[in-house]
């Protein structure tokens, strides 16, 4: 076993001793984010009940929005299970000069700073998204095939790896700004975007926005691509629905490439903290 | 051997200058004064292996500064620095693997859990073969009496033993080089005395290099032969403990005893009169002229005892500190 994974996952095994320390806690954090998620299925529920799909001939029904809606649960509880704890303890500890530590370890230090903790709580959403996936094929009586299986967990791997880059970047700019506790708020601008199909993007406003938020800061990628490889086959397909696919590829590497240029510059500019 | 080669290493810093209230605040929006501070201004020092050496200084002298800059925490403003061969900013895994830092005010344990999960953690990171772990780790609990806290919530163990669970974690890995800075900051004595001992057993049993910051003046005199006195960010100072006592030391403590509790009058001739409790009565006198004081004391008065002595090292220290500020 190569020592990253080892070193994952004892970071995996000691946050979930830890988070079963205080299991209070634990579960208070578990109801919580079930709870919203429920709240905002039934908020869609509700709105469907007014409108047959978001956007005249867009293809998202309420079961494929169904599916669309659970991609992007999936996403979430996966980024702030091993991501967000992360991003916001990594800030604090380039405020506080705990990073210190964490450059003098023998190992990347992007890795050990993006892994150290994972929030087991936030993964009662994956199940609650997995539930609200299958539910939704049922009522669409469609079983997706192998090929589009992989592809989904390929881009689902994709939108993950986007969030966590902007994440990771946008955290590293503590270094300059010396403290950075907007992050979440930022974090939940941002990526609110990325929670409605890209179709409803469109006119004056809608059109430069999509174009904002796909090729410059590519959040509307993340869901929207996944989410299609499931959803798309119940509406007609266009042709330029092979190329948002493979843009999404080419966005994740640039995504990653380019926070991992941020956090590099930010390691060579830390000044640590007083001692 | 030198293991830490240091040249012309200096490291500035540019701080924020925030004046007071709310229209300088709001000013600081838009146009913002700093303030270049040179932590360190060319340090040169050469360590050899095996050496335990101590960087004095007052409160931001450079001493935490330079031992960041040697553990790749920070990164020069210039100069040169090799630990071991090897460029400590460049952070590389392999000098990585050979050096610890244990920072007295900062801790790297995890809070929630017993320390023995951070040090598998370790044992991960470093890649440290189980068995040897596993002997290390029981050798370190033991010399330092913490064997029956490993399970113990790091929350929940005393400052002492928090301390000494921060020096296990970072001698897992056996480290040929070990940077301490203020490691028994805010312990008790009997907490300090056990952890200079152990500190003293270590290095003398694997021969390691250490560079140690404290201003305990008792940890220095425990374990340290050379001394680094550092100030403004240079070094002003560079040798033996006796030596700042020669160069720095300038009285002498003479202490004496006079038959049937007598005190003459105008003592103070012969220099400053520290204190007075019949029959004891403390002088300090200038180094040079000791043995006349002496001569004409003994010569014209009573005395029963006499001994004379250095002042004690932080009057040494804390008046030279003193002088080195006032001259800027």
């Amino acid at each position: 076993m190569s020592l990253y994974l080892r070193v994952f996952l004892t970071f995996a095994r000691n946050s979930l001793v830890r988070d079963m320390t205080f299991r209070v806690n634990f579960l208070i954090d578990t109801f919580s984010s079930v709870a919203w998620v429920f709240m905002n299925i039934a908020f869609y529920t509700l709105v469907f009940q007014y409108t047959p799909s978001i956007g005249a001939n867009t293809g998202w029904e309420k079961y494929p929005f169904f599916l669309f809606l659970a991609t992007g649960l999936l996403i979430n509880s996966l980024v702030q299970a091993f991501f967000m704890t992360n991003a916001d303890e990594f800030s604090e500890l380039v405020r506080t000069g705990g990073l210190d530590f964490a450059l003098l370890k023998p190992i990347d230090t992007q890795f050990l700073i993006s892994f150290t903790r994972v929030d087991w709580s936030a993964l009662g959403n994956l199940v609650i998204g997995l539930a609200l996936m299958l539910y939704a094929l049922v009522q669409l009586h469609y079983a997706p095939g192998p090929l589009q299986i992989v592809l989904f967990l390929f881009y689902l791997a994709c939108g993950v790896l986007i969030y966590y880059s902007l994440m990771i970047a946008l955290a590293a700019t503590t270094v300059w700004l010396g403290r950075n506790q907007t992050l979440l708020d930022f974090w939940f601008y941002i990526t609110n975007f990325s929670r409605y199909p890209m179709e409803i993007y469109v006119g004056r406003w809608g059109t430069p926005l999509r174009h904002f938020f796909t090729f410059l800061i590519p959040v509307l990628v993340v869901v929207n691509v996944p989410a299609r490889i499931l959803a798309r086959p119940f509406v007609l397909q266009a042709q330029s629905d092979w190329l948002l696919p493979v843009f999404g590829a080419i966005a994740t590497i640039g995504s990653l490439a380019a926070s991992r240029w941020v956090f590099q510059r930010a390691l060579a500019s830390y000044r640590s903290a007083s001692s | 051997m030198a293991v830490i080669e240091i040249e012309g290493l200096a490291k500035a810093y540019r701080v924020y200058q925030k004046k007071e209230g709310l229209a300088a605040a709001i000013g600081g929006l838009f146009r913002r004064q700093y303030r270049m501070v040179e932590a360190v201004r060319g340090i040169d020092l050469c360590v050899d292996q095996g050496e335990f050496v101590a960087f004095l200084g007052p409160n931001g002298a450079g001493k935490t500064t330079t031992l960041k800059l040697l553990s790749g925490v920070i990164s020069p403003t210039s100069g040169t620095a090799r630990v071991m061969g090897f460029v400590p900013w460049r952070r590389e895994n392999a000098y990585r693997r050979r050096f610890a830092l244990v920072m007295g005010q900062k801790n790297q344990l995890w809070w929630d859990l017993p320390a023995n999960e951070s040090f598998r953690l370790h044992q991960q990171i470093y890649r440290i073969d189980r068995q040897q772990f596993d002997r290390t780790r029981d050798e370190l609990t033991g010399m330092l009496g913490v064997g029956n806290l490993l399970r113990q919530p790091v929350r929940e163990l005393s400052l002492g033993e928090r301390m000494k669970m921060e020096l296990i974690a970072a001698l897992l890995h056996s480290p040929d080089v070990l940077f301490l800075d203020e490691p028994t900051i805010g312990l008790d004595v009997v907490a300090q005395y056990n952890i200079q001992n152990f500190l003293k057993h270590y290095q003398q049993s694997r021969k390691i290099t250490v560079l140690l910051t404290s201003h305990y003046m008792k940890d220095i005199l425990a374990l340290c032969h050379r001394v680094v006195i550092i100030a403004l960010g240079r070094i002003i100072y560079d040798g033996s403990l006796a030596g700042i006592v020669d160069q720095f030391g300038g009285h002498k403590v003479i202490s004496l005893q006079m038959l049937n509790g007598h005190v003459p009058d105008q003592l103070d001739r012969y220099g400053e009169l520290l204190s007075s409790e019949p029959p004891h009565i403390k002088l300090r006198v200038d180094r040079g002229v000791v043995p006349d004081v002496l001569a004409n004391v003994l010569a014209n008065h009573s005395v029963v005892d006499v001994s004379v002595e250095d002042p004690p090292m932080e009057e040494i220290i804390a008046a030279m500190f003193r002088r080195i500020k006032d001259e800027g």
